[in-house]
């Protein structure tokens, strides 16, 4: 089957799938209040389109902010702790037992102490996402056969030149698997915080509407928070894809 | 690092983690309203479990994660091994499986309101829903990890089919059936967690909002803390389990 | 003889490698563990040696000692006049049991990776890599990527790679061990074609009594716990070698005392 006749087979499905959504909502064999219709999203989106263009805007910034510093400072730690076999061995038992914790009970401490605005759901993202970037980073690192390391040595390289003309391309698929983890985890925690408590953005939106039981602009927040999700997921495979050929050699020892 | 000095390293850390967090608050390096000594949060902790009224609502939360998690425990890992040893039954329901599970369920609170309010009901049900396909994949792994041709060996001394579940199938999956519940009652918590601070009328979710948005920073940090404490414990408790049972047995590693 | 002998600074001048009272010892007190003790020998330029031993025996700390991977506890070591103490990729060599390609550069960019740490120019690298390429039996391979190659052909790549500086000295860590032994016995083989046609002086590690014997001018037997040198043996083989002298009676004699040497020493 080619690529377009499968992409027009999936077009045809999700019309139909519209359709009879449409199709449910007008015959009323579906709560309308929750489960909504197509047309009742679209009326949302000519109601308060330009209010949530601006959340969704606010809502990507945030995140791009906290996938700035859960990356840096995600791979930084992991990269550092791996070359340091103290510090690994003390952080990865703290590491894994933190994972049990619902990091959703940080937020009232840090709405306390950042507000309600952007900079509170800027640390609940970096805070959600930058476990697993960084314990990924350090396996990564930690399980590069050591030849490598040895054979550019003889080469003549320097330490600095073996860090990152060798080391880190082959630790890249690791990082690059904790990094598309802990991105999700970043874009789900930075729209549940706007829906605990903001002041603008996706989530503050749809909490709003949802108080209102406006399920038209509810769905439409929805939508628009499944979008970054997806958009996000789209960029990362793109990184991705820019590094395949790493990921397909490293069959090689 | 031998073994037992490699378990004290996290307690070190904690209490070193407490002693700093003392003698900051105590000493004014941070402003204490905003981050109350270690000492006054324990012991307004102390006063929160005399009162009855955070004594119900710690019944209440816990009564949820009960709940939810003796449905979404039996009932995912049976999903998962039905779909573990059906190749066919797999390949049709995979797709579905990966798609909800990238899906971010949190944005959809709101349905979840609009259809079955904000009471107790609401809470299991999201719950129970975060939870379950964590656990329906880790049904999978389990049924994958049987070798097909023991069935096979024990049907042929005559084993029934009951016996070869319970004398075989089991005890091979236990590892895995015990990560698989483990994983699945942190996400429990994560969901009733979740669903009581975006809104119920009860439950330490609430409650923990309420003290962020009231600036009751005392109160809201000894309710933090004995959350972090019981799910740590809990988790660590049942990885001991795990381990032990591991290391129990020899051949299914 | 090993062991004992005084070296002079002429005999640091006249040969190619010096080796002189070197040991190596890991960690302290009673943990310490001695892998070499007192190696002494010289190695003259164009010549081609090979250490062989029982594994443990420490032949391939001895190389990293020689390659400047490793610092050795005691002793010195001098190539081409100068003190060892890194690795000078110019003047020496070095290939280990695995060839260690980068998986994502291609073969031509393996070879050129020491010239790229240099910061060699990209038409430079080119023109310097390619004819080495060709030297090893690859040049139709040189845009092909490592998990495309057979591990032999992988070896050859490292061959090149390590030839790419033009040294004067290589240095083998039983580069062929991982190959079947009709690929290995055809890896030597090129190895010794290479190594007449562009000179130099080799070091050789091998666990292999007729690998040792076949490639080598001198033997170098070592012995192990401690790792020491027992007993240096020159080979009576003329070159160009071929495969039927591993049939002879000489060549069998020489396997079997240097099978017996070793048997004595491991009981």
């Amino acid at each position: 089957m080619t690529r377009t006749r499968r992409r027009l087979i999936q077009f045809a499905a999700l019309a139909a799938l519209l359709s009879l959504w449409e199709a449910a909502f007008r015959l009323g064999l579906l709560s309308p209040i929750i489960f909504g219709s197509p047309s009742l999203i679209v009326r949302a989106v000519t109601q308060d389109g330009w209010t949530f263009a601006h959340a969704f805007r606010i809502t990507v910034f945030e995140i791009a902010k906290a996938v700035l510093i859960a990356w840096t400072a995600g791979i930084l730690f992991g990269a550092v702790a791996a070359s340091l076999p103290a510090l690994a061995r003390v952080s990865a038992p703290i590491l894994s037992a933190l994972i049990a914790v619902p990091l959703v009970v940080l937020y009232p401490v840090l709405i306390a102490w950042l507000g309600l605005g952007p900079s509170s759901k800027v640390v609940f993202g970096v805070v959600s996402g930058i476990f697993p970037i960084a314990l990924n980073t350090m396996i990564g690192v930690q399980g590069i056969d050591r030849g490598y390391a040895q054979m550019a040595a003889a080469m003549g390289a320097n330490p600095r030149q073996i860090m990152f003309q060798v080391m880190a391309p082959l630790a890249l698929p690791a990082i690059v698997s904790g990094l598309r983890l802990g991105t999700a985890l970043i874009v789900i925690g930075v729209v549940l915080s706007e829906m605990l408590g903001s002041t603008d953005g996706i989530g503050f939106w749809i909490s709003y509407h949802r108080a209102l039981f406006n399920t038209g602009q509810v769905y439409l927040g929805i939508l628009l928070a499944l979008l970054v999700a997806g958009l996000a997921n789209a960029a990362l495979s793109l990184v991705e894809r820019f590094y395949v050929r790493q990921a397909a050699n490293l069959s090689v020892p | 690092m031998t073994g037992w000095i490699a378990r004290l390293v996290p307690l070190v850390f904690v209490l070193a983690l407490a002693a700093l967090w003392e003698m900051a608050s105590r000493f004014g390096l941070v402003d204490p309203r905003l981050l109350p000594p270690f000492s006054d949060v324990v012991r307004t902790l102390g006063v929160l479990l005399q009162d009855a009224r955070f004594r119900g609502d710690l019944g209440f939360t816990l009564s949820e994660i009960a709940v939810a998690f003796a449905v979404v425990g039996p009932l995912g890992l049976g999903v998962g091994f039905f779909l573990g040893e059906n190749i066919l039954a797999y390949r049709m329901f995979a797709p579905a499986l990966n798609l909800l599970l990238s899906i971010p369920k949190s944005i959809f609170l709101p349905v979840f309101i609009f259809a079955f309010g904000i009471g107790f009901l609401q809470k299991v049900i999201f719950a129970i829903t975060l939870a379950f396909f964590i656990v329906v994949l880790s049904g999978i792994a389990a049924a994958r990890l049987v070798p097909p041709g023991l069935a096979m060996a024990a049907r042929s001394f005559g084993a029934t089919r009951r016996q070869i579940y319970l004398q075989i199938y089991l005890p091979a999956m236990e590892p895995l059936i015990i990560e698989g519940l483990r994983m699945g009652l942190i996400f429990t918590v994560t969901g009733v967690l979740i669903a009581e601070m975006y809104g119920s009328p009860r439950g330490i979710g609430r409650d923990l909002f309420a003290w962020g948005e009231m600036l009751q920073m005392r109160e809201l940090f000894a309710g933090v803390l004995l959350v972090v404490v019981v799910t740590i414990i809990c988790n660590e408790l049942l990885r001991s389990i795990e381990e032990f049972r591991k290391s129990c047995r020899r051949g299914f590693r | 003889m090993p062991s004992g002998v005084q070296m002079t600074a002429e005999d640091i001048a006249r040969e190619t490698i010096v080796v002189d009272g070197v040991g190596k010892t890991y960690g302290g007190g009673t943990h310490a563990l001695t892998a070499l003790t007192d190696v002494s020998f010289t190695v003259r330029e164009g010549e081609f040696a090979t250490l062989v031993g029982p594994s443990g025996c420490g032949k391939s700390t001895l190389l990293q000692i020689l390659a400047g991977l490793v610092p050795a506890s005691s002793g010195l070591v001098a190539i081409d006049g100068r003190m060892v103490t890194g690795p000078s990729p110019d003047k020496i060599g070095v290939m280990f049991q695995d060839a260690w390609l980068l998986p994502w550069k291609t073969a031509a960019e393996n070879v050129e990776f020491p010239l790229v740490l240099r910061k060699v120019k990209p038409a430079e690298r080119r023109k310097r890599a390619l004819p080495l390429l060709e030297l090893v039996g690859l040049a139709s391979f040189a845009d092909r990527y490592p998990d495309e190659l057979s591990g032999g052909m992988r070896q050859r790549v490292a061959i090149a790679r390590c030839l790419v500086q033009e040294p004067r000295v290589l240095l083998m860590d039983e580069p062929f061990a991982a190959l079947d032994e009709q690929t290995r016995t055809r890896m030597g083989n090129e190895l010794l074609q290479i190594w007449e046609k562009s000179g130099g002086t080799v070091v050789f590690v091998t666990h292999g009594l007729t690998e040792a014997i076949y490639l080598a001018d001198t033997v170098f037997v070592m012995g192990t716990r401690p790792g020491r040198i027992i007993e240096r043996i020159a080979v009576p083989l003329s070159r160009p070698r071929s495969i039927d002298m591993i049939g002879s009676e000489s060549f069998g004699r020489l396997r079997n005392h240097i099978w017996h040497l070793i048997a004595e020493v491991r009981t």
